[in-house]
């Protein structure tokens, strides 16, 4: 038993890391906003706490709040001219952000450039990376049936109405951004510490689509839903793994697909995720 | 200068009609379609494995253009149409053809290989055209020529078709055009056979002009055709058009002055300098879309 | 004295006898040779897929003939990585804490491995990376992680030399990918090694792996006139970069790294590939027996192959020869004491060593690419 823990347990840990991933995008989905700024944000968070860490004499917790409060406040002048944008130029002019912040870091030669930062030393415990998600999860609880809450969703409603109504919606959005960057942040400086290293390779396009797609396939209504996404689609390939061993089956475009498919059926019949599975399953059985 | 002034005019050529597929789903749909890119690169595939069953080009490339074409109506019905009605149908939009291209990818990866293909030696004649100190091969003034000509044919079709005038009807309101008795439902498909039919010409394009087919060829591109599209004013084709050039020249001139390190940076800095100066680009519509 | 030529027969008969007596463990408990678990790490998918497919080859070639040969029977597993770190940390500790391996081979990228490897050497498992081309954070992890895989440092030095002998060029224009581990490195060393042999680097320029167009920065290289081009990229990206220079009218000398060694890279450049240097890790024209052999192999296997799966299919023979050193045992201690102990293995890749960092050491060589093949440079 004690080996198949060992076995699996970095599995355990990136589920964590992947759900503050998840919850970091989130933030923003929750009042109706789609950033795709999130991997620059967790670059930003993952480079500030391995150079801490390899360079100065930091300490541990000093290091995480540090990589959790650069990236959130690089938010704030980011999303005061980038917030105004509707829907779609939103999600355009922040993939542009995180791949300015990739190319920085691509070019930096102080951080090694493509090379990135090696021999971090191990400081993420299992333990700590879901104390984290527990504290985000947490974070976002007391937010639902909070005053700010029911704002961020008269937001995502409506945003016109809910600016009628006297909400002041510049520095709600603004405050979710600096939110979801300080715990992409966070995610990004406990996976360099418990992966050894850091690279922008590990920050592009295709990072911030698979936090987008964990918070939408795990639910992006319900502030539990992206760790049901997280833990899924991280555990995925996984299962395959297991499958694809014991059937014969080779491994390759397949798994690819499956996660195509997968994602494909949850957006087109179950749009709020699987967090609302058991509702759905309820709904069908009422009707019949 | 000379000559890299005809770099960039090569590149921004294949960018620019990109772009025109891209931005045309956007303009009529308001959805940004993250597929694109995936069929661009099939119908790359697609032209290859003719040629290397022995069809010329110009049998394969026309094939492969009417077969993307297909595969975008396909996709239309598969992803998007389900989602028409939702709230939410930029964003579930924007997943739906992620996965797609997911899919795309990994049936390209598993019919042809992770390895790097190109066009048979031999596949178009290999001549170079001198202009002062500056050289061109034929091919890159044959796709430039192709490149335009679909471009121009698309802008005709739209300014002067019946159908051009429903596609622009329903970009403008959906509800509208239904009501005007339009086949709101073709007329989506059409625009997607359209747009997926250029998106591949530039995929087949691209493959003659850079000799590089593969199942991520597509990636590279779908970025720089964001910041094309957002230049150009989502929606616009002479937009698209115009800026495609642009950011070919922009992009090539950045390299030749400031070098290579700088070039992608520099795309996307003028998409977020457009965004945040200027966010309907050069020729985009300031009205908003009403469903 | 005939008596004294006969009983000098009949003692070196018998000495020859003992020397080819297959080696039975008789030893211990462990009577029999058990079968030894290794697994071997790879990106089959994603990116790296093409490195990945071409070392599983390489080892699947190299597992037939040892376990035909005798001795320990070795059982491989293989599992990709997807070319991510967190599938190749995942993988590794499922090899280490469930199947319970001897040794793992791999990972394929450098950057997975600087993630995974830590996790071996914490629990004693000995790797050999057999692609790893990174010069800090593979080897320096600590005393279990070993390679075969020259890096560009061992490589280039020496064939920028070999170059210069045969064409005395003293300026360059150098274009490398500057957002790949492997290609970065390269061009590190490349900077240096031009530097160090009087060459100015006149131009410099970069890539990025995604990109297919190269005119702007060949343009720019070319129009300052450079003697020779000098290129850090790989195998795909290099024949593209190779048939626009030439497209250009760019008639110089092109020298290339480790990355140009594939037969993809003459596939795919075609006849703008005659003439180009590349200084590579193994020398796919060499005669010796042994690398005919791997040849042979591989196109049984109906591959063509590359210093990808040179390197794999050695790095299978290397642990057979470390668990030969161990006399034929396949603890996790035993593979890695024997590793320390092989010495001048006749591979594919010439007379293998570790050197005393566990880094590769073999003569790298020299090609040039002549009527669409790669031969060596004298």
């Amino acid at each position: 038993m004690r080996d198949l823990f060992l076995a699996y347990q970095s599995l355990f840990a990136y589920v964590g890391i992947n759900a503050l991933l998840a919850l970091s995008v989130y933030a923003t989905l929750s009042c109706g906003q789609l950033s795709l700024a999130n991997a620059g944000f967790m670059a930003i968070g993952a480079y500030t706490g391995a150079l801490l860490t390899l360079h100065t004499g930091t300490s541990w917790p000093l290091v995480l709040v540090a990589s959790a409060l650069l990236p959130a406040l690089v938010a704030v002048p980011l999303g005061l001219p980038v917030l105004r944008l509707r829907g779609v130029f939103l999600a355009i002019a922040t993939i542009g952000f995180g791949e300015v912040v990739r190319l920085f870091f691509v070019n930096w030669s102080f951080a090694n450039g493509a090379l990135g930062l090696v021999a971090i030393p191990q400081r993420a415990s299992l333990w700590l990376i879901w104390v984290c998600v527990g504290a985000a999860l947490w974070v976002f609880a007391r937010l639902r049936g909070s005053k700010t809450g029911l704002a961020l969703q008269a937001i995502r409603e409506d945003e016109t109405a809910a600016r009628s109504m006297g909400i002041d919606t510049t520095s709600h959005k603004l405050a979710m951004l600096s939110l979801g960057a300080g715990l992409a942040g966070l995610a990004g400086a406990l996976e360099a510490h418990l992966t050894f290293m850091v690279s922008p390779a590990g920050f592009g396009f295709g990072r911030v689509v698979e936090m987008l797609v964990q918070a939408v396939v795990g639910g992006a209504s319900i502030f539990f839903g992206p760790l049901l996404g997280a833990a899924f689609l991280t555990t995925l390939p996984e299962i395959l793994r297991e499958l694809s061993a014991r059937t014969g089956l080779q491994p390759g475009a397949f798994r690819q697909m499956l996660n195509g498919l997968v994602l494909l059926a949850v957006i087109l019949y179950l749009p709020n995720g699987l967090a609302s599975l058991p509702a759905r399953l309820r709904e069908r059985k009422a009707v019949k | 200068m000379g000559q890299q002034a005809l770099n960039g005019i090569f590149v921004g050529s294949i960018y620019a009609l990109f772009a025109v597929g891209y931005t045309l789903v956007f303009g009529v749909l308001d959805i940004l379609n993250l597929a694109h890119q995936a069929i661009f690169m099939l119908a790359a595939f697609l032209a290859l494995a003719l040629v290397e069953a022995h069809l010329p080009l110009f049998v394969a490339m026309p094939v492969a253009i009417v077969a993307a074409g297909l595969i975008g109506i396909v996709l239309e019905r598969v992803a998007f149409r389900p989602l028409r009605d939702r709230a939410d149908s930029n964003i579930s939009g924007l997943i739906s053809s992620l996965a797609m291209a997911t899919v795309f990818e990994a049936i390209a990866m598993q019919v042809f290989g992770p390895d790097i293909s190109r066009f048979p030696l031999g596949t178009f004649p290999d001549r170079v055209i001198r202009v002062g100190s500056a050289s061109a091969s034929l091919l890159q003034v044959v796709i430039v020529a192709i490149a335009l000509l679909l471009m121009a044919v698309l802008t005709v079709l739209l300014a002067r078709t019946q159908l051009g005038r429903q596609i622009r009807a329903v970009a403008e309101s959906p509800r509208a055009a239904r009501i005007l008795g339009v086949n709101v439902n073709r007329v989506i498909a059409a625009a997607f056979f359209l747009s997926s039919a250029l998106g591949g010409a530039a995929g087949v394009l691209f493959a003659l002009a850079f000799n590089s087919i593969s199942p991520d060829v597509g990636r590279g591109v779908e970025l720089k055709g964001l910041a094309v599209i957002i230049l150009g004013g989502m929606g616009s084709i002479p937009g698209a058009v115009v800026a495609g050039f642009a950011l070919g020249l922009l992009e090539t001139f950045t390299v030749a002055r400031f070098g290579s390190s700088f070039r992608d940076a520099v795309s996307f800095g003028v998409l977020i300098a457009v965004l945040l100066a200027r966010p309907r680009g050069l020729f985009g519509q300031a009205a908003v879309r009403e469903g | 004295m005939r008596f004294a030529k006969w009983s000098l027969l009949i003692v070196a008969l018998v000495a020859g006898c003992k020397d080819n007596a297959p080696e039975s463990p008789k030893e211990g408990a462990a009577a029999a040779p058990a079968t030894i678990k290794i697994g071997a790490a790879l990106s089959l998918t994603g990116p790296a897929a093409s490195y990945g497919q071409q070392q599983k080859a390489g080892l699947a070639a190299a597992l037939d003939e040892l376990n035909a040969a005798g001795g320990p029977k070795i059982e491989l597993l293989i599992e990709d990585d997807a070319s991510t770190k967190e599938q190749g940390i995942t993988v590794f500790q499922k090899f280490i804490n469930r199947d319970k391996v001897a040794a793992i081979i791999g990972p394929t990228l450098s950057n997975t491995a600087s993630a995974a490897d830590p996790i071996a050497q914490q629990s004693g498992v000995p790797v050999l990376a057999v692609s790893n081309t990174a010069a800090k954070g593979i080897t320096d992890i600590g005393d279990r992680i070993w390679r075969d895989s020259l890096t560009e440092a061992q490589v280039i030095p020496g064939a920028l030399k070999k170059a210069q002998q045969k064409l005395g060029f003293k300026t360059a224009g150098v274009l490398y990918g500057n957002d790949d581990v492997f290609t970065k490195a390269g061009y590190d060393v490349m900077q240096k090694a031009l530097v160090d042999q009087g060459i100015k680097e006149i131009g410099t320029q970069t890539f990025a792996k995604a990109d297919r167009d190269y005119h702007a920065q060949l343009t720019a290289l070319i129009a300052q006139k450079p003697d020779a081009l000098v290129v850090s990229a790989l195998a795909d990206n290099a024949a593209a970069i190779v048939s626009q220079a030439r497209q250009q009218g760019w008639t110089g000398p092109i020298l290339g790294g480790n990355g140009f060694n594939s037969p993809a890279f003459i596939k795919n450049a075609g006849p703008a590939a005659e003439g180009v240097l590349a200084g590579t890790s193994w020398d796919s024209s060499s005669q010796s027996a042994v690398n005919q052999r791997f040849l042979k192999a591989m196109a049984k296997k109906g591959v063509n192959p590359d210093q990808f799966s040179a390197q794999a299919y050695t790095g299978l023979y290397i642990l057979a020869e470390a668990i030969k050193q161990a006399g034929g045992k396949g603890s996790r201690d035993d593979i890695t004491a024997g590793l320390a102990k092989v010495k001048d293995l006749d591979t594919p890749l010439g007379k293998f060593s570790f050197t005393a960092g566990r880094d590769a050491q073999h003569e790298p060589s020299v090609q040039i690419v002549k009527d669409g093949k790669f031969q060596i440079v004298q």
